[in-house]
């Protein structure tokens, strides 16, 4: 898919663990594996809200926009 | 999912169950007649439910086994359609109807019972063909006066396998929502 989810580089930068994460955002390990992994189909702006909020980031920081290579 | 319904597919896996029986039954008994016939052509005086192709197997071989295989084909499926009904409902689990296992069954329903359908068509227009030449088809009308009706239900299961499979699709989405 063309959208990247670049939250593993934003957890990194912010040296946080998916679990800190999941406990400061409210969503199970598996939503959040989901998410990192790129595996989400759609992502609610409650969700990017409470993870911009737990990272100090902004969504894009986050979300990528890279066009496929075909 | 409520008592009543629990109580309703109960009662369809037992009537898919009893149909299923008598269709195995009246399929093997094809069978064994058809088997008897390639040897003694004796039994095809007295076929099954006292079916009697003898006129026709004496005029031509030809238009008995190929009308005796369409009613043995059909009866055939028939009773593998009912082996899928039994498997569906045996297996739906009501509080998540859409999984893949059910849309492909479904699927598999409408297409047994559309080649069910157009194989008693296809049978219905070669024996009416063989009763203008002359041949006494009168009792085979049983197996495929239903032709219409199997194509109808196939045309009505397939859209439904449409809608399960957008459905799923749905399903799966929501489940990737984080």
């Amino acid at each position: 898919m063309a959208i990247i989810v670049n939250l593993d580089v934003m957890m990194a930068k912010r040296k946080m663990s998916l679990n800190e994460l999941s406990e400061k955002v409210d969503l199970t390990l598996s939503n959040l594996s989901i998410l990192k992994t790129g595996k989400a189909k759609a992502i609610r702006f409650s969700t990017l809200e409470s993870i911009c909020k737990a990272l100090d980031c902004q969504p894009a920081d986050i979300l990528e926009y890279r066009p496929d290579i075909e | 999912m409520s008592k009543n319904n629990n109580l309703i597919f109960k009662g369809l896996s037992i009537v898919a169950w009893v149909i299923f029986v008598g269709l195995c039954i009246e399929a093997g008994a094809l069978v064994v007649n058809f088997i008897f016939s390639l040897y003694n052509p004796e039994m095809v005086k007295n076929l099954y439910q006292k079916l009697d192709l003898s006129e026709m197997y004496n005029r031509s071989k030809w238009a008995f086994y190929g009308i005796y295989s369409f009613i043995l084909i059909i009866a055939v499926l028939k009773s593998y359609l009912f082996y899928v009904v039994i498997k569906l409902v045996t297996k739906l689990d009501l509080s998540k109807p859409f999984s893949s296992f059910v849309s492909d069954q479904i699927n598999l329903l409408s297409y047994y019972t559309l080649s069910i359908g157009l194989l008693s068509y296809v049978a219905r227009q070669i024996a009416k063909s063989l009763e203008h030449r002359g041949y006494k088809i009168n009792a085979l009308n049983q197996f495929w006066s239903d032709s219409q009706a199997f194509i109808l239900m196939a045309a009505v299961i397939y859209v439904i396998a449409q809608i399960f499979k957008k459905g799923i699709e749905l399903q799966e989405e929501n489940d990737l929502t984080v």
